[in-house]
This record gives C-alpha cells, sequence and structure tokens, in this order.
C-alpha cells in the first residue's frame, strides 16, 4: 500500500516538474502534511504574503505584492489535500517608469496598483518514513482575475506625454517537494527546493520613446525558475495552528497564516 | 400631524398596557434558537414538550401521621406556578391572521422549502443559515451590550470574526466547534425592552411575521436597522434576501410546525402560549448564561 502511494507520488512530482500549468508562485507552499485532522476534513486559513521577485524582458524590474488571502482546504486523512485561497493583492513593479535616456522626464518611477482578485488553486501529497518524518511533494498555481493599471506623466523632447501601462493576465505556477521534521510539542517544520514559472503581459496605452516598457505589448518572465523555502507549523489553541514560511528565489519573500481544521 | 400625534398617543397606550400586564412568573431557560418568532415558538414547544423533573421526595419512614407528608412536595404545583398567560383582546383578528399563516406555511412556502430543499444539499443549506446568522451579528452584539451582557457581547464579537475569517465568510461555524465553544446570544431588541422593564402588552399575530406584542413589534423595527443587508442595495434586494432566508430556514425544519399542530387541541393557543413563555424565558435570562467557552476565558486559571 505505501509502495503503491510512493509510486504515485514519485509520477506526480516528475509530472509536476516537468509540465509546465497554466498558473504562478506566489502565496505559501505550507508544510508537506496536511493540516487537516488525522481522519482528514476541512480546514480554512487567512494569512498574509509578501512576494518579490525579478521580472525580465530586455531589462530586469523588481516585483513586489503584497497579499492578503483566505484558504479553504480538504485533507484526505493526513495524505492528500486540495487547497484553494481567493485574496487581493497590490503589485509594485520597481522603475518600470524610469527613463532610460535623458531627453525624457516622468512623474514617477514605479508602477503600482493595489486591491486586485487573485486565486490560487493547489494539491499536495505526503508519504511519511517515519512517525516524525515525511517527504511531500505539491503543485500550486495562481491567478489574477483583475489587471493591473498604472498611469504616468513626464515630458519626452519638450512635449508632455501621459501613458498608461497594463500588467495583464498575471499567472503563475510552482511545484516542488518538502522534507517535514516533527519536534516535540507538535510543532513540524519544513524545507525544500522548488520550481516556477511566472508571466505577465504588459500593455502600454502609448510608446513613449525612453521608457521600456512602452515599446509595444511584451512578455514579463520571471528571471530565475528554482528556489527554496523553509517554514514552521506551530498548533496554537482549540484547533489553530501558526504557519510562518519564507523562500528564496532571485529575492526573499514570506509571510504568516492561521489555519482552523474542522 | 394629527394622525402623527394620534399614533403616538396609542403607542404610549399599548405599551403601558404592556406594562400593566406584565406577567411575575417565567419558568426555566429556554434553549436558544433562531430569531424569528415562528423559530422562537418552535423552540418553545420544544422546551415544553421535554418532561419536567419530578421533585425529589425525602427518603423518610412514613408512619401514617399527616405531618409525614408535610414534606412531599406537591408535583402540579410547580406547574401551575408556570403557568403564563397574555391579554388577547384581538383574538378574533388574531385567530384569522393565525390561519391565514397557516395557510400561506402549507400552501406555500413549505411546497416551496421542499423542493428547494431536494435542489439544495443540506450542507449548502446549513452553509447558508450559518451565513445570515453571522450577517445578523449586529443585533446580537448590540443588545447584549444594551442588557450589559458583556460576556455575551465578548462571545458574539469573537463568534463574528472567528466565523468571518475562518468560516469563510460566515458559511462554516467553527466557533460552535467543541473546542472553542461560543454560543449564540439569543437576544433581540425586544428583549431588551423587556429587560429594561418594558411590558409585553397583549398578543398580536401579524400576517407573515407571525405572533408578537406591542413591545417585541417595537423590536423588530429596532432589529431591522441593525440589520447590514439593509444598508445595500434597494428594498426588493433586501426583502428577497429575507424571503431566502425564511425559506432555507423553512427547509431545515419541516415537519416541526406539523408535530406541534398534531399535539395541540387548539394550535392558535399552542403557539400563542409557547411564544409568550419563550420570550419571558429570554428576558429573564438575557439570552442565556454566559457560554462556557466566554467563561473559561474570563476565569482565571
Amino acid at each position: 500500500m505505501h509502495t503503491k502511494t510512493l509510486k504515485v507520488m514519485v509520477i506526480s512530482i516528475v509530472i509536476m516538474l516537468t509540465i509546465q500549468g497554466t498558473a504562478a508562485a506566489s502565496g505559501p507552499f505550507g508544510p508537506p502534511q496536511p493540516v487537516s485532522r488525522p481522519a482528514g476534513g476541512l480546514h480554512t486559513g487567512f494569512g498574509y504574503w509578501l512576494q518579490e521577485d525579478k521580472f525580465k524582458n530586455n531589462e530586469e524590474y523588481i516585483s513586489r505584492q503584497q497579499q492578503i488571502y483566505s484558504e479553504l482546504g480538504y485533507g484526505f486523512q493526513k495524505n492528500w489535500d486540495l487547497y484553494a485561497r481567493v485574496g487581493l493583492s497590490g503589485q509594485k513593479l520597481f522603475d518600470a517608469f524610469s527613463p532610460t535616456t535623458t531627453a525624457t522626464t516622468t512623474s514617477k518611477n514605479d508602477f503600482s496598483e493595489n486591491w486586485k482578485f487573485f486565486s490560487t488553486l493547489g494539491a499536495k501529497g505526503f508519504y511519511p518514513l517515519h512517525p516524525a518524518f515525511g517527504i511531500g511533494a505539491f503543485v500550486q498555481g495562481t491567478y489574477y482575475f483583475s489587471d493591473f493599471t498604472d498611469n504616468v506623466t513626464g515630458i519626452q523632447s519638450g512635449a508632455p506625454f501621459t501613458v498608461e501601462l497594463g500588467l495583464k493576465n498575471l499567472w503563475d505556477v510552482s511545484a516542488g517537494i518538502g522534507f517535514q521534521a516533527t519536534i516535540p510539542w507538535g510543532i513540524n517544520l519544513y524545507i525544500g527546493p522548488y520550481l516556477y514559472y511566472a508571466e505577465a503581459k504588459v500593455s502600454p496605452s502609448a510608446n513613449i520613446t525612453g521608457l521600456a516598457l512602452t515599446s509595444g505589448e511584451t512578455i514579463l518572465r520571471n528571471n530565475t525558475v528554482f528556489g527554496g523555502f523553509a517554514g514552521i507549523d506551530a498548533p496554537l489553541s482549540k484547533g489553530f495552528r501558526l504557519q510562518i514560511e519564507g523562500k528564496y528565489a532571485d529575492r526573499l519573500s514570506g509571510g504568516a497564516a492561521v489555519t482552523y481544521s474542522y | 400631524m394629527k394622525s402623527y400625534l394620534f399614533a403616538v398617543t396609542l403607542f404610549c397606550v399599548v405599551l403601558a398596557a404592556g406594562c400593566a400586564h406584565k406577567p411575575s412568573v417565567v419558568s426555566d431557560p429556554a434553549p436558544s434558537a433562531a430569531a424569528p418568532p415562528a423559530q422562537q415558538v418552535m423552540a418553545a414547544l420544544k422546551a415544553e414538550q421535554s418532561p419536567a423533573p419530578l421533585p425529589e421526595v425525602s427518603a423518610k419512614t412514613v408512619s401514617g401521621n399527616l405531618d409525614d407528608y408535610q414534606d412531599i412536595e406537591d408535583p402540579d404545583k410547580g406547574r401551575e406556578a408556570e403557568k403564563i398567560t397574555i391579554a388577547d383582546p384581538l383574538e378574533p383578528f388574531n385567530r384569522a391572521m393565525y390561519h391565514f399563516n397557516d395557510k400561506l406555511y402549507f400552501w406555500v412556502l413549505k411546497p416551496v422549502a421542499q423542493g428547494y430543499s431536494k435542489a439544495v444539499p443540506e450542507p449548502a443549506r446549513v452553509g447558508v443559515s450559518n451565513f445570515y446568522t453571522n450577517l445578523s451579528f449586529p443585533i446580537r452584539f448590540v443588545n447584549s451590550l444594551l442588557q450589559a451582557n458583556f460576556a455575551g457581547a465578548a462571545s458574539e464579537l469573537g463568534r463574528f470574526i472567528i466565523n468571518t475569517v475562518w468560516g469563510i465568510g460566515g458559511l462554516l461555524d467553527p466557533a460552535s466547534s467543541k473546542e472553542i465553544n461560543l454560543s449564540k446570544q439569543t437576544v433581540d431588541f425586544g428583549q431588551t425592552l423587556g429587560v429594561y422593564g418594558v411590558g409585553q402588552g397583549f398578543y398580536i399575530h401579524w400576517p407573515l411575521l407571525g405572533p408578537s406584542s406591542p413591545r417585541d413589534t417595537l423590536g423588530t423595527v429596532g432589529d431591522v436597522f441593525l440589520y447590514p443587508s439593509i444598508y445595500f442595495g434597494p428594498w426588493y434586494v433586501w426583502a428577497g434576501s429575507r424571503v431566502y432566508e425564511r425559506v432555507n430556514d423553512t427547509s431545515l425544519q419541516i415537519g416541526d410546525y406539523e408535530s406541534m399542530k398534531e399535539a395541540s387541541i387548539d394550535p392558535y393557543v399552542a403557539v400563542r402560549d409557547a411564544y409568550v413563555q419563550y420570550r419571558l424565558k429570554m428576558i429573564k435570562h438575557k439570552g442565556g448564561p454566559p457560554p462556557a467557552g466566554v467563561s473559561g476565558l474570563l476565569e482565571k486559571d
């Protein structure tokens, strides 16, 4: 039975690592073992996540997202878990409006917009190798329902201009494996590698010389596809648990969530 | 202007009459139940149907003298003391409205609720019921504060936060779980008026709304202003939402009213008496004792 489960998990990991889904790498991955009760069941959560990335086409841009989300998941006997998140996110793209020539000046350098809905779907499996140690795999994707837009004004060769920049169809997908150790007091420590892909379509309302991102529609992609994550999942009281997690892939991201298992 | 003055005067008379008719005898705490009057009646009827514990008889040797029986209480003595009445000067009108509501239930509400329950699975209907209960948090919170029931208000605030955040907007009710154990306060504005000494007055059976009294009718108006959905969208959205809530709640308790009717000689009197008893119990106990979870949090280790 365990061998069969292990085989399914290995195949799942291979599929996850070789196929790109249609979703993004934001949000925590959580502990490899589902946080549901031993017999399985629903779990919910509420959390905050700060995601930083480097996006690139010809230039590199640092992206920062601040997300708050609500999570609903269903665990199958502490081994399999399906979960969904819905939340609101802000998006900053540093130096998106920074001029590349001295003939162009702009009113601001950074692209910024807040409170757009996003949704995340994920699945994870866990295989206990020992009562206090196990290995798991996950896949998770995020899609932004709304486009981010921001305006900038400026002067190009003496002529004033206003241009609107849109970040459209932002999505990402992540997959990875995690190792989990349970220490006294029911605290789970976990760590693992992951890979991910993220992209967004940049759509300017006009082509302004000296502004790199306004030269037609382009695709921004994440700079680094590999990363690592680590976290702690600790029981609070009355069925609540606290998750604190960080991950690194070009930039450091992190967040915390409080979950409740039914 | 004259009609306005007349209405105010009539209302004052009604309130004064209410104080005059305030019963002095109340019975045991009622089980928690939802706010709508029909549900209150059903909860009260269920409480009535449970057998009252018989008084304990001392295990004294009986010698045959009359003095030996002085310590034995009459089992019916307590029951007589718990008999509560309410003035019913509008009985012909009330009976007509009761029959109207009865037909409305059997001809419209029940068939709609039965069809709805076939289309929507029970967990989803329970989720909808939880959502509406969570939405009416301001009514319970404000009235707990008005009754100086601070433990109850804290319980309600905790329930609202937990159920909104970890209960997916109130669709789930983790606050009622065994571990968290924050029980819902059964409080409303009519009860608050009662706690402040306003008598219930006479019995009114409103069409659509069901059993009430002048005090509780005024309380219902107060509660409406604390119901959040009234502030979102036009009136028909709110009204439609209330109708849907009623259909959903009815779908979860089909059969309760039928059982009560079958068990009663005069269902109108049964509904009236149950309503009055239930309201008095609510007023006496201010929505019930503080929830165990709250007591536990407030107690020192």
